[in-house]
């Protein structure tokens, strides 16, 4: 992974010390609220429910096993011993006092990690595939990229006072497991003709209340060019996004009211200016940041150990099946570990866990772990013959859960509980569906479920094959379902179920709508699937038909 | 109001044109002002400064680049980015030389970014808010982006 130099170093550091004089003022009275908000947005701070919450930036998703205890120490000593894995592949606190934040930052700079741009009007954390580098199906590994792109976009002074936030997510694979195509821009690693490497850009994709898959403005901008297109982009959003009503800031709304076509030739008016000028990245600079990322050195390994082991225990063999990835290199497993037991929210991790992952990774991953954007985290250089180990390890400490991929291993955002947007709650609800279905998960196959607690849309329920969305209707908690959306290469608006259904009726509505499923699938047909072939009418039916 | 340039407070010679006047040297004019007066204005060749607001595209200015000595950028709420983008572009893309005043909802926890796009001063509310904005401009040693200004 990436490692600061001294000048990287030194950034995050007066970064620190920025904010820690800003939160004094603050504090004194010398910045009012207003004043104060879209700095300490900029350095990852909301005011919440019963306390700040604070956003920690994992770039594109990786982490060290020292960076994992630096977050179980900072859960323990200012926090409440858990941390909260977001759907950008980010973990929060929600629990810090204001006045420790900026000591929470320093900490956290010890070990290169900051928070600077993961709220706010400007560009956030970087997203990426969580197998980069390590999957098969890969053309180029983006992760150099999103490096250099967090670069640029770090302190940027002429982007930071943006209409609205604005999320960067790169692929790298023809299976797109970084939803790339509702971010303000997804960028997917191509090569041309020749062999040249370079970016499809797609523009004005997004979640929140007008859910928009993004369009492609650009069917390929080589690497040298990309950080002036970028610039491009951005200055026309800076420039011409609307800034009157919030709900109406984001590019997509611009794209959609200008139109693409137009979009485009205001944004290649730009960069005719300033293309091949002093953002083109040379060969020497990128090959720089590639040395970063380059496989750790991996033994020849075969997987003997691991056919007897599979032969052994049948917990594994549901656990080998379910969680984890074939590698690019023979002998080796990508290891998913579950975020979503029965006993805590989703994607949530306690100081204990945090710890154990971090010796895990040490033990067997090369001292590595990735966050991914279904909430989950990631082992990517497992050797087969240590995968038994492994599992009997994770299994120990409530991470083994057999579920990745099934209905409850489901997005969810915080809700109710925590957060001053919700409507309603979506943690209970969570509980709800995962007693329900802990026992019939895998026999009931793969289900992307998402849930967010408010049109925000944080739990991504637009896109989820079984969507919910939690709503106020005077003062009540209703949840409103969509089915049939998709977060894969070819992303999906869900339909409209229909009318909201009442609390108590959520985790039943589930079931119907999991019932049908089953009654119509072809063997192992996948619910996406079958939801094509037969269309919405048999869940209205079955959910409206019976209530 | 106090005035920073060269990371200094220093004194302030312009001066914004009041409605009904006439402009004089270092007078600072509307667009419309300028729009008006345009040839008076360029006949004179006395110095003179515009005012746009953030929100103007330099495009529909750009007549007036070569005759002004001064453009004064004003940002309606400080929040509002557009005024950056302005000042890059009158910077890199029209390579302005002059003056490029940030004006309006000015703070001094702003001062870096605005001093980073091409903002040679910055008009402060009070001498203490520029003492602070000074103070602002050298929190950082290092920045991942080349610099856009003169100062």
């Amino acid at each position: 992974m990436y490692l600061y130099n001294e000048f990287d170093q030194t950034l995050v550091n007066e970064r620190v010390e920025q904010f820690r004089d800003q939160t004094q003022r603050f504090l004194s009275g010398g910045l009012t609220e207003e004043q104060f908000r879209p700095l300490r947005l900029m350095n990852g701070l909301y005011i919440q429910t019963h306390a700040p919450m604070l956003r920690i930036n994992i770039p594109y998703g990786l982490l060290s096993s020292k960076q994992l205890r630096m977050l179980a120490q900072i859960s323990r000593q200012y926090d409440k011993d858990y941390v909260h894995f977001t759907t950008r592949q980010n973990v929060q606190y929600n629990w810090p006092a204001l006045e420790q934040v900026p000591n929470i930052l320093a900490d956290l700079a010890s070990v290169q990690m900051q928070s600077i741009q993961s709220s706010g009007s400007c560009i956030r954390n970087i997203t990426s595939d969580p197998l980069a580098g390590v999957c098969a199906d890969e053309i180029e590994d983006p992760r150099p990229y999103c490096e250099i792109i967090r670069q640029w976009s770090t302190l940027h002074p002429e982007f930071s006072y943006l209409p609205r936030k604005f999320k960067i997510a790169i692929s790298g694979a023809p299976q797109d497991r970084a939803v790339t195509q509702v971010h303000d821009i997804g960028l997917h690693m191509k090569k041309d003709a020749t062999g040249n490497i370079g970016f499809e850009v797609l523009v004005g994709g997004g979640l929140g209340r007008t859910p928009v898959i993004g369009q492609t403005i650009a069917d390929f901008i080589a690497e040298a060019d990309i950080l002036s297109y970028l610039d491009a982009i951005l200055r026309t959003y800076n420039r011409y996004g609307r800034r009157d009503n919030k709900y109406k800031a984001r590019i997509k709304i611009l794209v959609r009211e200008t139109g693409l076509d137009t979009f485009k030739a205001q944004v290649e008016a730009e960069w005719e200016h300033s293309k091949g000028g002093e953002l083109s990245l040379d060969k020497a600079e990128i090959q720089r940041v590639k040395e970063f990322f380059i496989a750790p050195s991996y033994s020849a390994s075969d997987d003997n150990k691991l056919n007897s082991d599979l032969e052994t225990s049948g917990a594994f063999r549901q656990w080998f099946k379910q969680n984890t990835r074939e590698h690019k290199q023979a002998g080796y497993r990508v290891v998913s570990l579950s975020l979503k037991s029965p006993h805590r929210a989703p994607g949530d991790v306690t100081y204990d866990q945090l710890q154990v992952i971090a010796n895990l990774a040490d033990q067997y991953n090369f001292g590595h772990a990735r966050s991914t954007h279904d909430q989950n985290l990631a082992f990517t250089d497992v050797k087969t013959e240590d995968l038994f180990s492994l599992w009997q390890q994770l299994d120990e400490h409530q991470l083994a859960t057999a579920n990745i991929g099934t209905i409850t291993d489901m997005i969810c955002c915080p809700g109710l509980d925590f957060c001053s947007l919700a409507n309603a709650s979506s943690i209970d609800i969570a509980q709800g569906i995962t007693e329900t279905f802990t026992e019939s998960a895998i026999e009931t196959g793969s289900i992307k479920l998402k849930m967010s607690g408010c049109m925000n849309g944080c739990g991504h329920h637009s896109i989820g094959e079984i969507g919910i969305l939690g709503v106020d209707k005077k003062g009540e908690q209703w949840y409103q379902l969509t089915l049939g959306g998709s977060d894969t290469h070819e992303s999906k608006l869900g339909q409209r179920l229909g009318r909201a259904i009442a609390k108590e009726d959520v985790v039943n509505t589930v079931n119907d709508i999991v019932n049908v499923y089953k009654q119509h699938r072809n063997g192992d047909e996948q619910f996406a699937s079958t939801f094509k072939r037969i269309g919405i009418q048999p869940f209205k039916d079955k959910v409206y038909g019976t209530r | 109001m106090a005035l920073v340039k060269n990371k200094q407070i220093t004194q302030d010679n312009w001066q914004d044109l009041a409605a009904e006047q006439t402009a004089q040297a270092n007078s600072i004019v509307s667009l419309e002002y300028w729009q008006q007066n345009k040839l008076t204005l360029i006949a004179s060749q006395q110095p003179i400064g515009l005012k746009v607001s953030g929100e103007v595209a330099a495009e529909s200015f750009i007549d007036a680049l070569e005759h002004v000595a001064l453009i004064a950028v004003e940002f309606p709420v400080f929040s509002d980015g557009r005024g950056y983008s302005l000042a890059k572009t009158l910077r890199d893309k029209y390579n302005f030389s002059g003056e490029i005043r940030a004006t309006g909802d000015v703070l001094p926890d702003q001062a870096l970014y605005l001093s980073r796009v091409g903002f040679d001063a910055l008009l402060l509310k009070s001498d203490a808010s520029a003492e602070l904005a000074i103070e602002k401009l050298t929190e950082f040693s290092v920045y991942y982006q080349n610099d856009s200004t003169n100062q």
